[in-house]
C-alpha cells in the first residue's frame, strides 16, 4: 500500500512537469512568435514597418478594445460571432447622435452595444440556444440593418469628431478598458466565476455562482465595449459604410488564439492574450499588406497560421463545453 | 467439470495515477456461476470492462478456451462468446426493443443491403416468447416499458446467442423480486448448458446462494478465490475490507440522544417526477441517512434541499424562518452538498485544487474594496486542503488529476473551509478506497460532535446503518419507512422497506 502511494505521488510529479512545461509552452510561444514575426517583417520591408509604427497601431485600438469583452465570453466558453455587427451598428448610432452632442453619442453607443448584447443573452441563456448560432443569427440580422441604413449613402458623423482623433486619446482610452478590465479579471471574484463556469459550468453552479445570470451579463458587457469602441472606430473614419466593421469577429477570434487562449475558455486563459494577441495579428496583417501580398493570399495565410495556433492550444481535455 | 474456460493472466490498467487493476490473475470454469466481490473500486467492473471490450487493456491477456482475446468494442466481444448486462441502464432510448435486442449483428436480416424488419422482430418476439416475457412486444418502442422491463429485455439481448461467458455487473438491485427470479432461472439456464456466469454483486448473502466460486478484489489487486460452499458472509467481509470489519470503521456509539432542537425543516416538498410529498425535520448534531434503491429518488432529496432542483414546490426552511430556493442562498445560510455526480456536479475538474476550494468562499476572501489577493487564497486553499490530507504536490494542480478518493477531499475541503452548519453528502464515499471512506466517516463523526447537521444519502446500507441516527427509506419518490440508530439493525430491516 505505502509503494502504491509513492508510485502514484511520482506519478502525479511528472504529470505536473508535463503539464507546467504545456503551461510555459502557452505562455511564451506568443511572446516569443510576436518578436519573431516582427523582426522577421521588419528585415523583409527593410524596416518599413517600424519607420510606420503610428500607421501600424492605429488599426490596433478597436480590435483590442472589443477583444476584451470577447476574451470575458470566451473565458466562459461561449463564442460572439455577431461583434463586427455590433461595432457597424454602435457606430451609425453614434454618428447620428453625434450631431447632437458628442458625450451623448458616447453613451447611446455603448447602450446600443448594450442592447445587441442582452438581444444575444436573452436567446442563449434563457432560450438555450448555442451562442455561436445565435451570434452568427444577430451577425446577419444587424449587419442586414446596416446595409438598409446606408442604402444611399454612408452615414456620416458630426465634423467634429475630426477632432478627437489623437493617437493619444486612442491610447488613454484603449489603457482605460484594459487596465479595468485586468482588475476586473484578476482581482475579483468575476474573473474567477468567469473561468470556472468555462471550466465546469454545472459544477460552478453546485458552488454558488449564478451562472446563467453571469452569462447573461458577459455578453451584454461585451455588447457595451464594443458599444465603446464604435466611438474610437468613428473618430477615425468619419462614417459608416455598408460594411462598417465587417470581419471585426474574425480578427478578434485570430487575434485571442494567436495569444494563446484555448478557444474553449476555462482555467487556463490568461488576460495576456488580449495584449499580446492583438499585437501579433496586427503586425502579421500589416506586414503582410506591406510586403505587397494580395487580399487573397493574406486570407490563406490567415487561415494557415490561425489554425497552427488553435492546434497548439486547443485544450482538448475540454473541447466538448464550447458552448 | 472444471475444464478452464477463461484464465485471466496480470492485467493492469490505470487511469491517470489511478491502479484500478493491479496484476490480477485467476481463472474462471466452465459451467459455473463465478462471484466477483469487493469494495467499490476494487476493480471489478473495471477489469470485466476490459474483458467486453469497452475499456482497452494495458497490460496482460484473457485467455478465452485457450485462445488469447483482445475484444475491441462490445459487439466485437459478444463475436468472442462474451456478453455483458451492465450496472446502469444498458438499452438505447428511440430503438424497438428488437432493434436493441439485436444491435451490432443486423447484418444477419440485411439482404442486398435492406433491413427484413418483419423478420427481425418476429425473431425476437420468439426470442422473448421462449424466455418467458412475452408481455414485452418486440415492435414496441424500448421507451415504452419501465427499467426493469428494459433490463429483462437486456438480459435477452446478453444471452440468446448462448455466449460462453456473461457478465451479470450489478443487476439484481435493479431488479424487483420477481425481475431477479427470472435472472435466476436465466442464470440456472446458462450454468446447466455448459457456460459460464460471472457475477458481481454487493448482495453478499445473494452471491454465497448464488454461486460456485467467488474471486474477492481489493484496491484493484487479487485477493483470494474461495468456493462459496467454504465460507461464510463474514469471512467475505473480512477478505474484502482485509481485516477485521470492527466498530472503529463506522462510529461506535450508540443511544447517544439527540438534541431537540431543528435546523432545517422540509414541509410538502415535491418534484414532477421524481419526489412527492417529501417531509421531515433535521436535528443539530444529527446524521440524518437516506436509503433506498437508486431510482427511489434519494439522491433528488440532496438537491431539492440545496435549492439544486427543477420545479420544486413546497417549503425548505431553516430555524430562523429562511427559505431556501436556490444554491446562493443556501451557500450563503451554511449549507453545503456534494453530489453524487463528482466530476460534473462537485468539483471544477479543469481548475486548480486552490480555485475548486476557494470558489464559494470568495466572498469572505475578498478585502473590503471586492478584490482578491493570491496570497490569501493560496493559504487558504493551501489549508483546508493540509487538514483533509489531499494527496497534491500544490494547490495549482489541476483537480483532473487527482483519484476519486482526493477529488472527494477537494470537495470536503472546500466547505469546511466555508464552515458550512448543515452539510449535505450525497454518496460520499462512492468509488472511494478504503482509507478515504475512513477518514471521511471519522471527518463526519467529528462534525457532528461539533453542532454540524448531517444528511448522508447512499445507496450503501452498511455505511448508513454504521454511521446514521436515523435512516429514512425512500420509495418511488416517497418516504416508506424511519429507523433509529441501533446495535442489531441490519440490511435486512432496511430492505424490506426498499422493495
Amino acid at each position: 500500500m505505502a509503494q502504491s502511494g509513492n508510485a502514484g505521488t511520482t506519478a502525479t510529479k511528472d504529470q505536473v512537469k508535463k503539464v507546467s512545461e504545456m503551461s510555459l509552452i502557452r505562455t511564451f510561444l506568443p511572446i516569443v512568435g510576436l518578436i519573431i514575426v516582427f523582426l522577421t517583417f521588419n528585415v523583409l520591408t527593410n524596416f518599413r514597418m517600424i519607420k510606420n509604427m503610428p500607421l501600424v497601431l492605429s488599426q490596433i485600438y478597436v480590435t483590442m478594445i472589443a477583444t476584451t469583452g470577447v476574451f470575458f465570453i470566451m473565458t466562459m466558453g461561449g463564442l460572439d460571432f455577431s461583434q463586427g455587427s455590433i461595432l457597424g451598428i454602435a457606430s451609425i448610432v453614434v454618428c447620428l447622435v453625434s450631431k447632437v452632442s458628442i458625450p451623448l453619442s458616447i453613451v447611446s453607443g455603448i447602450l446600443a452595444g448594450a442592447m445587441i448584447g442582452a438581444f444575444n443573452g436573452y436567446f442563449y441563456v434563457y432560450r438555450k440556444i448555442k451562442s455561436f448560432i445565435v451570434t452568427i443569427c444577430t451577425m446577419f440580422l444587424f449587419r442586414g440593418f446596416i446595409k438598409y441604413m446606408t442604402t444611399n449613402a454612408p452615414v456620416a458623423g458630426s465634423a467634429s469628431l475630426i477632432n478627437y482623433d489623437s493617437t493619444g486619446l486612442k491610447v488613454v482610452l484603449t489603457l482605460v478598458i484594459l487596465v479595468i478590465g485586468f482588475v476586473l479579471f484578476r482581482y475579483t471574484k468575476f474573473g474567477t466565476y468567469l473561468k470556472a463556469i468555462g471550466a465546469g459550468e454545472k459544477a460552478a453552479m453546485f458552488s454558488g455562482v449564478r451562472t446563467d445570470l453571469m452569462k447573461f451579463w458577459v455578453y451584454v458587457l461585451s455588447g457595451a465595449i464594443t458599444g465603446f469602441a464604435a466611438f474610437v472606430n468613428v473618430i477615425k473614419v468619419g462614417s459608416v459604410t455598408s460594411s462598417g466593421g465587417n470581419q471585426l469577429e474574425t480578427q478578434i477570434l485570430i487575434a485571442l488564439v494567436l495569444g494563446g487562449m484555448p478557444i474553449s475558455g476555462g482555467a487556463k486563459v490568461r488576460f495576456e492574450n488580449i495584449i499580446v494577441g492583438s499585437l501579433l495579428y496586427i503586425v502579421l496583417n500589416s506586414g503582410l499588406t506591406m510586403m505587397g501580398f494580395s487580399t487573397q493570399m493574406m486570407q490563406l495565410i490567415q487561415g494557415i497560421v490561425f489554425l497552427v495556433f488553435v492546434a497548439i492550444f486547443a485544450d482538448r481535455k475540454s473541447l466538448q463545453v464550447i458552448k | 467439470m472444471s475444464e478452464i474456460r477463461l484464465q485471466v493472466n496480470n492485467l493492469c490498467k490505470s487511469f491517470g495515477i489511478t491502479k484500478a487493476v493491479q496484476n490480477v490473475s485467476f481463472t474462471i470454469n466452465k459451467g459455473e456461476v463465478h462471484a466477483l466481490i469487493g469494495e467499490n473500486g476494487s476493480g471489478k467492473s473495471t477489469l470485466t470492462n476490459m474483458l467486453t471490450g469497452i475499456y482497452s487493456i494495458d497490460s496482460g491477456t484473457f485467455v478465452l478456451d485457450g485462445e488469447e482475446i483482445h475484444p475491441k468494442n462490445q459487439v466485437d466481444a459478444n463475436d468472442h462468446g462474451v456478453s455483458i448486462i451492465v450496472q446502469e441502464l444498458g438499452t438505447l432510448s428511440g430503438l424497438t426493443v428488437a432493434e436493441n435486442i439485436f444491435l451490432g449483428h443486423e447484418d444477419r436480416f440485411v439482404k442486398f443491403g435492406i433491413k427484413n424488419t418483419k423478420q427481425m422482430i418476429k425473431e425476437a418476439n420468439e426470442l422473448l416468447e421462449r424466455y418467458g416475457f412475452d408481455r414485452i412486444k418486440a415492435q414496441r418502442m424500448i421507451d415504452d416499458y419501465n427499467f426493469e422491463d428494459r433490463k429483462l429485455v437486456e438480459i435477452v439481448k446478453a444471452t440468446y446467442f448462448d455466449p460462453k461467458i456473461v457478465v451479470i455487473d450489478e443487476t439484481t438491485t435493479a431488479l424487483s423480486q420477481e425481475g431477479r427470479n427470472e435472472l435466476y432461472k436465466v442464470m440456472d439456464r446458462i450454468r446447466e448448458s455448459g457456460n459460464t456466469i460471472i457475477f458481481i454483486s454487493h448482495d453478499l448473502q445473494e452471491v454465497l446462494e448464488r454461486s460456485d466460486t467467488i474471486t474477492i478484489l481489493r484496491d484493484g489487486v487479487y485477493i483470494d478465490t474461495v468456493k462459496s460452499k467454504d465460507v461464510t458472509e463474514e469471512d467475505l467481509k473480512r477478505l474484502m475490507v482485509g481485516r477485521e470489519v470492527t466498530g472503529d470503521y463506522y462510529r461506535s456509539d450508540y443511544g447517544s440522544v439527540i438534541s431537540d432542537e431543528v435546523v432545517l425543516s422540509v414541509k410538502d416538498v415535491s418534484v414532477p417526477g421524481l419526489l412527492s410529498n417529501l417531509n421531515f425535520e433535521l436535528h443539530k448534531g444529527e446524521i440524518l441517512g437516506f436509503g433506498g434503491l437508486s431510482e427511489s429518488g434519494m439522491h433528488e432529496v440532496g438537491k431539492a434541499i440545496f435549492g439544486a432542483s427543477y420545479d420544486r414546490e413546497g417549503t425548505v426552511k431553516l430555524a430562523d424562518g429562511t427559505e431556501i430556493n436556490d444554491i446562493p442562498t443556501a451557500i450563503r445560510h451554511s449549507i453545503a452538498y456534494t453530489s453524487k455526480d463528482r466530476d460534473n456536479e462537485s468539483v471544477v475538474l479543469n481548475q486548480s485544487i486552490m480555485d475548486n476550494i476557494c470558489l464559494p468562499s470568495l466572498d469572505e476572501l475578498s478585502d473590503k474594496r471586492h478584490m482578491l489577493h493570491d496570497k490569501k487564497l493560496r493559504s487558504f486553499a493551501d489549508k483546508f486542503a493540509k487538514e483533509m490530507s489531499v494527496k497534491m504536490v500544490n494547490v495549482d494542480q489541476f483537480v483532473s488529476d487527482l483519484s476519486g478518493g482526493n477529488k472527494q477531499k477537494v470537495v470536503l475541503a472546500r466547505w469546511i473551509g466555508k464552515d458550512s452548519d448543515i452539510v449535505v453528502l450525497d454518496s460520499p464515499t462512492r468509488g472511494i478506497d478504503i482509507k478515504v471512506k475512513q477518514d471521511i466517516y471519522q471527518l463526519m463523526d467529528r462534525m457532528r460532535k461539533d453542532g454540524k447537521s448531517i444528511i448522508m444519502i447512499s445507496e450503501e446500507l452498511m455505511e448508513l446503518i454504521g454511521m446514521c441516527d436515523r435512516i429514512i427509506i425512500m420509495k418511488d419518490g416517497m418516504i416508506s419507512g424511519q429507523i433509529e440508530r441501533h446495535e442489531t439493525l441490519d440490511e435486512n430491516n432496511l430492505i424490506t422497506m426498499m422493495v
